[in-house]
């Protein structure tokens, strides 16, 4: 015998749980189905009204309105639970009598075991006027057949509660996540340091075990005031190395530790498959990942994280727009990807002109300028200080206007009194002159 | 001085900011005394900036910029140079050419012609030869960042301006210099400098204008991303560097080039060299080729004389000398050719035996209807010439010729490119501009707002003809979910206001031809059209008419179609024939039905606003229909004409004709003026205006007045009267008469056309009710009601319609004998009914019934039909097996589809004998006595199977268990099959099937509500037929609810609106209760209470006027 469990609301795990109190053969049927197979506990629960009871009264203790489906095949008791509702035992031999005056849409409901019946033969079931199973199990076999194919059949057979198929039983997949208690709280990172290398080590073992790397790890720390601390660490690539993964995590807390003493951690790791690769023969050395990572923790350690990464221009006529992306080294053997700006910088090409280098100051440097009729006169700011010899200008950029951070700026080209070229630029809505850098 | 020589309008669709006026507006602000419009690929702009830099009293230079395909990628360069702002690889530039001369312009759209003509819509590219085959009369430029320097690699630059140097005349081409405070432009300047130096071009400034004002910049980069489909936030490079390219004053282009001051004075030169304006555009009308010893005049008048004695009945001296003085005036205004090509179309169509009628002001003309373009009398109704032709005026006349809609209008505008060649005539185009939904559509795109705001958003956006003061755009946006306080929807909205009524893109007009002597494509250039063997020009039709280009509206009229088709049905089943230009002319029937107000699927007189006005205004004779067709419009019922008309029509007010010398011109319409040519007589007698004068005075108080015209004449008209005698109060009340008046008026002539088309429509519909209806059902869609409550009308007349079947339907509905013997049925005549349509030639007499074609079911193919109708030719089909072998181009939804309407029913192989009782096939005994041999879902079932094709060798065995196990579907299930699969049903009204229902909640029915008196409470129910908020009904919502009696009418105030918006506009079936107005015939309810009643499957579709 069979039963099925049928919940609307309720997460699957959930049911899961429910069903494996009372089984260890369990399907997972469907996200708001489960079924168990219930031959043989009639000695340890009761006969199978009994245990239908015991489960949806457990369910409800659970907070799960379940209605429970007992037949003689996982598919009448999938049937018999989602549409009778209540707890819904049938006999066998009467699956099909009991069954009749259910609407034929349960059988389009998905299921575990075979993929859901089209629309199409749900639509031709609409226009042929069959609404129940009744009417679908009355239909002849071999007309059904020829009409809309196998699947006739298999669903005839379902309305009829006559379906045979095997339980598919859910194995659960090892959960690879350790946790300790610590005796007393832990203010200082140094033992924690040492509590985490257990735990890793743990997690590694259930790792290697089974052949698997890991490309994410998750840390909480429960703390004294009874918060929690949660930090996800992505990595790059999937890893098998604890010692680089220990020293990731201990650069991070050392960044932001803790706001209380721990009380107790849990570390979990997401289990993927190793990375097989070998290096090219005649390609240049590159650092190993692993200390690529561990290398980037470290100076975002130092210098902050926004700080850290390789600058990559904005497609913006935004001057010096640029952001900062992850620093990843190149596979081996892909193509290098040039960003495609719709409009590049300026370049000039012509084979006699020299190329000038400019040296961008970051910030720019405030200035103060005279100017007569628009034009700058004499600059004087930290460290620069003349009057304009040459200049050429006004270049004018302006846009993003459709935001609060839009630009406008005249910048000009000068030669000053110092012997010095400087790129200044106006900043009009500020009324402010800047320095932006110095051509070299 | 500086000219600007160098700017693109919105009409560079996309790529311009400003309209045409706007540039030219602007450039005279500046006190600039000329400038050049150069849009993309075309002189769209042209016209308007031609008439607005007229009024601004500036030059207005014509040019355009045209796209050159090199042939090879010039830009064989470095990766630098290989991007642009527009495409990947540059294979193109854009070359900015200015036109010198006529012959430089004829040659600018020639080129433009050729080059569009052979690609596709919105695309193509010219070539550097046909650029020289064309150079004559230009001069080129040298372009900006898209131009030629620009394109080619540094390498290739001399050589390019060395050719183009060849190409023009070192004289024609300058080197132009653009400075927008760019640096790489700059470094282009200076390379272009040093090549002008070379090769002692001019140097020539230019600000390559996209806007008039620096703001606009804004509204560029907006068109930018929806030209690339970006968003402004991704946009990046796509987007303008920054806001330079407005329109300069003269100084500040002198301070920026101030190191080249040649450049500057050259744009004087250049703009004294340009002579060419749109003014000497050189369009001649075509010359009637008459035959030889006559000419075109002679023959004119020969027609017209032949002509007018096969009309007047005989030629009464009136109508001679009206002719005459007609004649005369076309004589001294050169129109004889004119009139003779439209005549000329006008002999095509009745050659052809395509109905055409002439609308408009040209029913005044005694020429037209002696030529046979019009079909109403002007003499005998006394119609104004001078509404239609004044030699004051100074423009050219104009001529609609209404066809039937669709093949026959094809027909006949396919004529009109054969006789005058692709090159010669045109459609002309239809500027599609931003507009509500589109607006709001694609500026939200660019902005970045998700699917969902975007719909809220459009959806609330003009959604009704009425608007009410409440729905401002702050209230819009917070209904939509959006915050009109936040900076980005402000600057939406700030957006959305200025896109709205820039062009969008270039559509076709419906009907408008422009034909040329020589070649149109000389006068403007010409494009292809969306649709295939299409050709439009580049300007549309108001454009076409500023231009002084002569144009012949062909339009296409459903109900012509409508006409049409029903005679020939009439020929083809009724063996008579109907003859329009003689139908009785007072019909007792057709006024029976009209004063009724049963009027569904009747020409102008349908809409529920006529059905409301036909009881009270109790048109009589044809001059009643006239008025009926001229007074219920929206400007009549605003203008407050409508009611005094009333109440004197009813006798309850004395007709006042204001002075007794209007009396003969305001007595027909009981001193109520109502058309235009009223107006013009009144002016004529009370002021003594000449008929160009009082022309003149209908425009100056018309749709586009000004106060200091409208001055003007009311000034001159009180002259007048004052001089005439007419002085006081009197002469207040005529000036206020026809100031108020005039903004409404309809021409008498045109509504006297139309009231032509409606009174034969109604007499068709009295008369031939099954030829009608079948025509104007294979017509839709067309008129207010959808084909759903057309049948239901044709059902309550009393016509049978039988369903779509396919062993008996044609693609489109056709007329079947009524063979009352074989269905054993007793039929009465809309049993009850108090349908004015039954006389002794109603259907039912005549045995005639209307057959549904397989145009109704929906999803088949016209393929599909087609090759049933072609196999069922050959042989009936023996089952439904059969079909589907025959006929395999069937999909398998359309076979179920036909299965499910029930037109797979009566397929056997006896279907096609039962009109042939002299067949050689003995039919059974039972296929006669029950010809109905299966069920739908016995179809449905055996559809099944065959749609399943068991394969050649098994596929003709018979099935072993040949019964249906289906049941039949019920009346319920059938009745939402047909609306599932036809939009309608034959069957019994959905109201029907509910009526013990609606019995118990007190809903009277639709037929009873005329015998219950005004003023009481009342429950009505059915289905919604049509959904109105009239522009002119102050927020008022007219409901129109059917059920299987009738239609009963519903009127909701703006504030019950409100409450119950979404009940009544989405809910298919209402329950209204609230008090009946039963006044004059006229019925409907004032709603109180209204509910949704829950659907029992489908509902037909409604007719909403949102």
């Amino acid at each position: 015998m069979y039963a099925c469990i049928h919940c609307r609301e309720g997460s699957r795990q959930a049911l899961l749980n429910l069903a494996f109190t009372f089984s260890p053969r369990v399907e997972d049927t469907a996200t708001d189905a489960v079924v168990l197979d219930i031959g043989g506990l009639e000695r340890l629960f009761g006969s199978p009204p009994a245990l239908a009871e015991r489960i949806v009264r457990l369910a409800s203790e659970a907070g799960l309105r379940a209605a429970i489906g007992v037949a003689s095949n996982p598919d009448a008791a999938v049937c018999a639970a989602r549409g009778l509702g209540g707890i819904a035992v049938i006999p066998a031999g009467q699956e099909a009598r009991l069954l009749a005056a259910l609407p034929v849409s349960l059988l389009f409901a998905s299921s575990a075991d075979s993929p859901r019946p089209t629309a199409e033969i749900e639509e031709t079931l609409r226009l042929w006027g069959i609404r129940t199973f009744g009417e679908l199990a009355a239909l002849p076999e071999a007309a059904l057949s020829a009409r809309i194919g196998q699947e006739g059949p298999r669903l005839q057979k379902l309305a009829r509660g006559a379906g045979c198929r095997p339980l598919l039983a859910f194995s659960p997949v090892p959960g690879f996540e350790h946790s300790l208690e610590l005796e007393y709280p832990v203010a200082l990172l140094e033992p924690l340091f040492f509590v985490l290398s257990r735990l890793l080590h743990e997690l590694w073992a259930g790792l290697e075990a089974r052949a698997l790397a890991t490309d994410e790890l998750r840390l909480r720390l429960h703390l004294e005031d009874r918060s929690a601390d949660e930090r996800t660490f992505r990595l790059p690539f999937p890893l098998r190395d604890h010692r680089a993964c220990l020293k990731l995590m201990q650069l991070e807390l050392e960044q932001r530790p803790p706001q209380a003493a721990v009380t107790a951690v849990w570390l979990a790791a997401h289990p993927v498959e190793p990375r097989a690769l070998q290096d090219g023969l005649f390609l240049p050395l590159a650092p190993a990942p692993d200390k690529l990572e561990v290398l980037l923790a470290r100076i975002a350690n130092l210098i902050g994280q926004e700080n850290v990464g390789a600058a990559e221009l904005l497609d913006t006529h935004r001057p010096g727009a640029l952001r900062m992306k992850r620093f990843t080294i190149r596979p081996p053997g892909s193509n290098p990807q040039i960003p495609q700006l719709r409009n590049p910088r300026p370049f000039a090409k012509s084979a006699d002109s020299t190329l000038l280098a400019f040296r961008v100051f970051r910030p720019p440097l405030p200035a103060q300028v005279q100017a007569r009729q628009g034009q700058p006169e004499r600059i004087t700011a930290r460290g620069v200080k003349g009057n304009v010899v040459s200049l050429a200008g006004p270049w004018r950029t302006s846009g993003d206007w459709w935001k609060s951070d839009g630009w406008d700026r005249d910048e000009w080209d000068v030669a000053l009194s110092d012997g010095a070229l400087y790129r200044i630029y106006c900043d009009r809505a500020a009324r402010a002159w800047f320095i932006e850098g110095l051509y070299d | 001085m500086y000219v600007e020589l160098h700017a693109r309008s919105a009409f560079s669709f996309l790529r311009g900011a400003s309209l045409p006026e706007e540039l030219a507006a602007c450039c005279a602000g500046l006190d600039s005394p000329a400038m050049a419009l150069l849009d993309r690929n075309g002189v769209y702009g042209a016209p308007r900036f031609h008439l607005a830099a007229k009024k601004a009293g500036i030059t207005a230079h014509i040019g355009a910029e045209v796209t050159v395909e090199c042939g090879v990628r010039i830009a064989d360069c470095g990766l630098n140079e290989l991007r642009t702002p527009h495409s990947a690889l540059r294979t193109s530039f854009v070359l900015p050419l200015l036109v010198r001369n006529r012959e430089g312009y004829r040659n600018l759209c020639r080129l433009i012609t050729r080059m569009k003509l052979r690609a596709k819509k919105g695309e193509g590219a010219t070539t550097l030869e046909e650029v020289a085959e064309h150079a004559a009369g230009l001069v080129c430029l040298t372009g900006g960042a898209e131009g030629p320097l620009a394109a080619a690699p540094a390498e290739h630059t001399a050589q390019l301006l060395e050719r183009l140097v060849a190409i023009f005349g070192r004289q024609n081409v300058y080197a132009e210099l653009q400075r927008h405070l760019d640096r790489q432009e700059e470094a282009r300047n200076q390379a272009v400098v040093e090549l002008a130096r070379r090769f002692h071009l001019p140097l020539l400034a230019t600000n390559g204008v996209c806007y008039a004002q620096a703001r606009q910049r804004e509204m560029l980069d907006v068109l930018t991303c929806v030209r690339e489909k970006a968003r402004l936030e991704s946009a990046g490079g796509l987007l303008a560097r920054n806001s330079e390219r407005y329109l300069k004053p003269a100084a500040e282009m002198e301070r920026l080039f101030a190191d080249l001051p040649e450049a500057i004075a050259n744009t004087q030169e250049l703009s004294s060299r340009l002579n060419f304006t749109l003014a000497e555009l050189g369009y001649e009308f075509p010359r009637y080729p008459a035959p030889p010893g006559e000419t075109m005049m002679s023959f004119l008048r020969r027609r017209t004389e032949e002509g007018a004695r096969r009309r007047y009945h005989p030629y009464h001296e009136r109508a001679r000398r009206q002719i005459e003085r007609e004649l005369a005036l076309i004589e001294k205004l050169d129109l004889a050719g004119y009139f003779l090509i439209v005549w000329d179309i006008v002999n095509f169509c009745r050659d052809h035996g395509i109905l055409a009628q002439g609308r408009g002001s040209a029913a005044n003309s005694a020429v037209c209807y002696s030529l046979g373009i019009t079909a109403v009398d002007p003499v005998g109704m006394e119609l104004l010439f001078e509404r239609f032709l004044s030699e004051e005026r100074g423009e050219w006349p104009d001529i609609d010729l209404d066809l039937p809609s669709g093949e026959q209008r094809e027909r006949v505008i396919q004529y009109v490119y054969e006789r005058y060649g692709k090159l010669g005539a045109a459609m002309t185009a239809n500027v599609i501009t931003y507009r509500g939904r589109s607006a709001v559509r694609e500026v939200g795109k660019v902005m970045g707002f998700d699917e969902a705001a975007l719909g809220r958003l459009s959806a609330l956006v003009g959604a009704w003809e009425w608007k009410d003061p409440k729905d401002t755009h702050e209230r819009l946006f917070r209904e939509a979910g959006l915050d009109p306080a936040d900076a980005r929807i402000r600057k939406f909205l700030e957006l959305y206001r200025s896109v709205r009524d820039l062009p969008r893109h270039l559509g076709q007009h419906s009907g408008g031809m422009v034909i040329c002597q020589g070649q149109l494509d000389s006068v403007v250039p010409l494009e292809p059209a969306a649709m295939p063997g299409r050709v439009v020009v580049q300007w549309d039709k108001e454009d076409c008419a500023g231009m002084g280009i002569i144009k012949v509206d062909l339009l296409g009229l459903g109900m012509m179609a409508v006409l049409e088709d029903s005679l020939k049905l009439i020929r083809d089943h009724y063996g008579e024939e109907v003859d329009l230009a003689h139908l009785p002319p007072d019909d007792p029937d057709v006024y029976a039905a009209l004063q009724r107000a049963d009027t569904v699927g009747m020409f102008q007189v349908e809409s529920r606003a006529q059905m409301a006005a036909l009881p009270r205004l109790h048109p009589a004779k044809f001059y009643d229909l006239v008025v009926q067709v001229g007074i219920i419009r929206p400007g009549p019922i605003v203008g407050k004409m409508v009611q005094p008309y009333i109440k004197r029509r009813q006798g309850r007010e004395p007709a006042d004709c204001l002075h007794p010398s209007l009396e003969p011109v305001l007595r027909r319409t009981l001193g109520v003026p109502l058309f235009q040519e009223q107006l013009l007589r009144m002016a004529m007698i009370a002021a003594g205006f000449t008929g160009g004068e009082a022309e003149e005075l209908r425009r100056a108080l018309g749709f586009k007045r000004s106060e200091a015209r409208m001055r003007e004449v009311e000034v001159k008209l009180r002259r007048g009267m004052t001089a005439g005698g007419i002085t006081g109060q009197v002469q207040d009340r005529i000036v206020s008469s026809i100031a108020s008046f005039a903004l409404y008026g309809f021409p008498e002539s045109h509504a006297a056309s139309f009231a032509l088309l409606a009174y034969a429509s109604a007499y068709l519909k009295c008369h031939y009710l099954a030829a009608f209806t079948a025509a104007l059902l294979n017509n839709q869609p067309m008129g207010f009601y959808q084909p759903a409550t057309v049948i239901k009308d044709a059902q309550r007349h009393g016509l049978r319609i039988k369903p779509v079947d396919i062993t008996r339907s044609d693609w489109l509905c056709t007329i079947e004998r009524f063979r009352i013997a074989d269905c054993g049925l007793r039929i009465s005549n809309g049993a009850g009914s108090k349908s004015a349509i039954r006389n002794p030639k109603s259907e039912i007499a005549n045995e005639k019934c209307l057959r549904l074609g397989l145009c109704y079911v929906r999803g088949l193919r016209e393929e599909a039909a087609r090759a049933i109708l072609a196999e069922r030719a050959c042989r009936p089909f023996a089952d439904i097996d059969d079909l589907a072998r025959r006929v395999p181009e069937l999909h398998k939804d359309e076979i179920t589809t036909l299965a499910d309407i029930g037109a797979l029913n009566f397929v056997s192989p006896y279907s096609a004998l039962h009109d042939t009782p002299h067949s050689a096939l003995p039919i059974p005994h039972s296929a006669i006595r029950n010809p109905q041999f299966v069920h739908r879902r016995g179809a449905l079932w055996q559809t099944e199977r065959a749609a399943r094709r068991a394969g050649p060798l098994l596929e003709t065995l018979p099935e072993s268990d040949a019964a249906c196990p289906l049941l039949r579907m019920t009346p319920d299930e059938r009745l939402s099959a047909d609306f599932r699969g036809t939009g309608l049903t034959i069957g019994k009204h959905p109201m029907a099937l509910r009526r013990d229902e609606m019995n118990r909640l007190g809903v009277t029915p639709a037929a009873r509500l005329a015998s219950i008196a005004d003023g009481r409470r009342v429950r009505v129910a059915g289905c919604v037929i049509a959904r109105q908020r009239p522009g002119t009904a102050n927020g008022f919502v007219f409901l129109s609810l059917e059920d299987e009696t009738g239609i009963a009418n519903t009127i909701v105030t703006p504030d019950s609106f409100e409450k119950h918006r979404i009940v009544l506009v989405e809910e298919p079936f209402l329950l209204i209760e609230g008090v009946l107005q039963n006044q004059e015939k006229v019925i409907s309810v004032k709603a109180r209470r209204i509910q949704a009643l829950p659907a029992h499957g489908a509902a037909p579709p409604s007719h909403d006027f949102h």
